[in-house]
C-alpha cells in the first residue's frame, strides 16, 4: 500500500518535470532563427577578430613555453654533475631530475608509485631526443654475489621495458648489473638495504 | 712350485700389499674424532739453526691442525721430561711417550746444506698404541722452497694416516675489496703468500681456476660492462676474454678445460652459455622466462648445477652440458643459489635463506640426504670444495665484513683463511693440487 502511494507521488514529480521543461526547449529553439536574420558581413568579421585573437593566444603560449623550455634546460643542465668511476673507462654524467627508482627484496616488478617516477623521467627524456642513459640495476647485500648480479640485470631491464613502454626509443637506452658491489649506504639493515635495492640513470651523452 | 711363484708376482702386481696397515681416521664417516698426535721437538741436525727447524716445526704443526684430522700435542705441551727430546727416536717406547697422551709420533729433523741453499727434510711416523714405526721420508729442496716442502710432508703425514693426500699445496682465490675497488688475490690453504693479483681499482669478481692451475677467470667492469677477464698466476698475459653486451660473469671451467659455462645477459635476463676455451661460439643452454645463474660442471663434465629462478624463487637445478634433461634439486627454501660440485660427484654444496640468514648445505645430486653445514653464525655464502672433497671454502660475515672461511666437509673445524685479513672477500675458488 505505501509502496504504490510513492510510486504515485514519484510519476507526478516526473510529470511535472518534464511539463515545466518544455517551455525552454522552445527559446533554445527559436536561437538560429535569430541568427539566420545576422547579416552575413557582421559574422565574417566576427570569425577574424576571433582568429586573430586565437593567433595572438597561441603566440604567447609559445612565448611562455619557450621561456619555460629554456628554464628548464637550465635546470636540467645545471642538474648535471659529471661522474668518473676509477677502474671504470669513460665518464657519465648525474642529473638529480632522472630519479632513483626501488624495488622490493628479491623482486625486479616496478611498484605503482616508482611508475610515477618513472613517468617522470620520461617527460623529461622526451623533451631531450639526443640524450643517451644508462640504467644501473643495483641490489642489497643480501643473497649472492652472482644471483644479485643476475637480478641487478633484471631490475635495470624492467626499467628499460617501462621508459620504452612510454615512449622512450629503446636504442637511447643501455642497462649494466652492478649487483651488490655499489651500495649507496653501506649499513648492514633494513634501511640501508632498501635504499640499496634501486635503478639508477646516469646520462651516456647528450 | 715355480707357477705358484709366479702367480704370487702376479698377484703383487695386480694387488700391491697395502702401505698402510690401517685407516686411523676416517673422514668420510660425518663425526670423527680427530687423532691425538705428538710432535716432538725437530731437530737441527751439524750447523743448522734451531731457528730454521722451530720454523719448518711451526709450518708443520699448523698445517696438521687447520688439516682439522688432528689434535696436535705440541712439544711445549709434553711433560717437562719430554719437552727436551727433540729429532728421531729409534724406536719410541710407549712407556716413555705414554704420558705425551698421543696415538700418533711425528718425529723429524732439518739439515741445511753449508751453502745455504739445499734444504733436507726428514720424518718419521710412529704408532704409539701398537708401537711400531709406520713410515719414514726424506725430502730435499731449496730454501726457498721450504714452505712447499713442509706441506708435502704434512700431504704424506695425512695420506698415512687417512688414506688420501692432504691439500696443503694448494690455493685459494678470491675477490676483495681493496679501496673503492674489489680486486682479485690469492692465498695458500693455510692462508699465508696472499697474493695481489689485479691491481685496476675496478670492479673484479667471481675468479675461478683454470683446470690446469695455470690461468684465473674472472668478470671486471673496467670496460664499463662486466666482461670476461683472464689472467695468469704470475700476473702475466691479462687479457678480455668474452666481451658479449651485458652480463658475462660466474664463469665455470669444463673439467677437461675445452668449454666455459658462464651467465650471459640476453633479452632483458639472464641464461647459462657455453664458450669454447678461446671465447668463441657462445651456445645458449637454457630458456626459461627466469633468471639462469652460477652455472657449475659436474666433475666428468656431463652435467651442469646452475641457478634458476624459474619456478619463482632461485633454486638450484641440474642440466646435461648440453642443456638437455633439465631436472630441480633443492625444494626447501625460497632462496638456494651457489651450487659447487664436489670433486668426487657425490655432493653439491650450495647457499641457502633459512631462518633470515644464509647458510651453507650439502645434498646429493639425486636431491637425498639435506645437510645445513653453517648454523646461526652471520650470512654464509659461495661454497666450492678442495680438490680431494674433504673441504669447503666459503665467505661468512660472521665476524663483521665477509671473510673467506675454511671448513671440513661435514661442518666442523670452521676458520678463517686469511686471519689477518680486513674483510669485504667474496666467491671464493680453490686450485688443484700444486705439485
Amino acid at each position: 500500500m505505501v509502496k504504490k502511494s510513492i510510486s504515485i507521488i514519484i510519476l507526478i514529480l516526473c510529470l511535472g518535470l518534464i511539463i515545466s521543461g518544455c517551455p525552454k526547449k522552445t527559446v533554445v529553439k527559436e536561437e538560429p532563427s535569430v541568427k539566420k536574420e545576422e547579416p552575413a558581413r557582421l559574422q565574417a568579421e566576427r570569425e577574424a577578430e576571433r582568429a586573430a585573437k586565437e593567433a595572438r593566444e597561441k603566440e604567447l603560449a609559445k612565448i611562455k613555453e619557450e621561456e619555460a623550455k629554456k628554464a628548464r634546460e637550465k635546470e636540467f643542465e645545471k642538474s648535471l654533475v659529471a661522474k668518473k668511476t676509477p677502474g671504470i673507462e669513460g665518464e657519465v654524467l648525474e642529473s638529480k631530475m632522472l630519479k632513483d627508482i626501488h624495488f622490493d627484496f628479491d623482486k625486479y616488478d616496478i611498484r605503482p608509485g616508482d611508475a610515477e617516477i618513472l613517468k617522470e623521467n620520461a617527460a623529461l627524456l622526451m623533451k631531450y631526443p639526443n640524450v643517451k642513459i644508462q640504467i644501473e640495476g643495483h641490489c642489497d647485500e643480501r643473497g649472492t654475489v652472482e644471483y644479485n648480479l643476475a637480478l641487478g640485470e633484471r631490475r635495470a631491464n624492467s626499467t628499460k621495458r617501462y621508459l620504452v613502454s612510454l615512449g622512450i626509443s629503446g636504442d637511447r637506452i643501455s642497462t649494466i648489473s652492478y649487483g651488490e658491489e655499489r651500495p649507496l649506504d653501506p649499513g648492514h639493515n633494513e634501511e640501508a638495504w632498501t635504499k640499496n635495492r634501486r635503478a639508477h640513470t646516469v646520462i651516456l651523452s647528450k | 712350485m715355480k707357477y705358484i711363484l709366479f702367480l704370487v708376482l702376479i698377484l703383487f702386481f695386480i694387488f700391491p700389499p697395502s702401505v698402510r696397515a690401517r685407516v686411523y681416521l676416517d673422514i668420510t664417516s660425518p663425526t670423527f674424532v680427530q687423532i691425538p698426535i705428538v710432535l716432538p721437538k725437530w731437530k737441527s741436525v751439524g750447523k743448522t739453526s734451531p731457528a730454521l727447524s722451530k720454523k719448518v716445526y711451526e709450518i708443520l704443526a699448523n698445517d696438521l691442525t687447520i688439516s682439522g684430522f688432528f689434535k696436535v700435542i705440541d712439544y711445549q705441551h709434553l711433560p717437562t721430561h719430554l719437552q727436551g727430546k727433540e729429532g728421531i727416536p729409534n724406536t719410541p717406547s710407549t712407556e716413555e711417550w705414554m704420558p705425551a697422551g698421543g696415538e700418533i709420533l711425528l718425529a723429524g729433523e732439518t739439515f741445511l746444506e753449508p751453502t745455504g741453499l739445499n734444504l733436507s727434510l726428514k720424518f718419521h711416523l710412529f704408532d704409539l698404541v701398537e708401537q711400531k714405526h709406520l713410515v719414514g721420508k726424506q725430502y730435499e729442496g731449496q730454501l726457498q722452497n721450504l714452505r712447499n716442502m713442509v706441506h708435502r710432508m704434512a700431504d704424506e703425514v695425512i695420506l698415512q694416516l687417512t688414506g688420501e693426500r692432504g691439500v696443503h699445496n694448494t690455493k685459494i682465490a678470491y675477490a676483495a675489496l681493496q679501496g673503492e675497488g674489489k680486486e682479485i688475490f690469492i692465498a695458500d690453504f693455510d692462508g699465508a703468500n696472499v697474493k695481489q693479483m689485479t691491481q685496476n681499482h675496478s670492479i673484479n669478481l667471481s675468479p675461478v681456476w683454470s683446470p690446469d692451475n695455470k690461468r684465473i677467470a674472472f668478470t671486471s667492469y673496467l670496460r664499463r660492462n662486466p666482461d670476461l677477464y683472464l689472467i695468469d698466476i704470475d700476473g702475466k698475459n691479462f687479457q678480455r676474454f668474452a666481451s658479449f653486451p651485458g652480463l658475462n660473469a660466474s664463469p665455470s671451467w669444463s673439467p677437461d678445460g675445452k668449454k666455459i659455462a658462464l651467465m650471459m645477459g640476453m633479452e632483458g635476463k639472464t641464461e647459462i652459455f657455453l664458450l669454447d676455451a678461446n671465447g668463441d661460439n657462445p651456445k645458449k643452454l637454457t630458456k626459461s622466462h627466469g633468471n639462469e645463474a652460477s652455472p657449475r660442471w659436474s666433475p666428468d663434465g656431463q652435467w651442469i648445477a646452475f641457478v634458476s629462478d624459474r619456478s619463482g624463487s632461485p633454486q638450484i637445478y641440474i642440466m646435461a652440458n648440453d642443456g638437455s634433461n633439465i631436472r630441480r634439486l633443492t625444494y626447501e627454501g625460497n632462496y638456494n643459489t651457489n651450487p659447487s660440485w664436489s670433486p668426487k660427484g657425490d655432493l653439491i654444496a650450495f647457499c641457502g635463506r633459512t631462518e633470515g640468514r644464509f647458510e651453507i648445505f650439502t645434498i646429493s645430486p639425486e636431491g637425498s640426504g639435506l645437510q645445513r653445514l653453517t648454523s646461526k653464525s652471520g650470512n654464509n655464502e659461495s661454497p666450492c670444495w678442495s680438490p680431494d672433497g674433504r673441504y669447503i671454502a666459503f665467505s661468512s660475515t660472521r665476524t663483521g665484513s665477509s671473510k673467506t672461511f675454511i671448513m671440513n666437509a661435514n661442518g666442523f673445524n670452521q676458520r678463517t683463511l686469511v686471519p689477518s685479513s680486513k674483510g669485504g672477500e667474496s666467491s671464493p675458488a680453490w686450485s688443484r693440487r700444486f705439485e
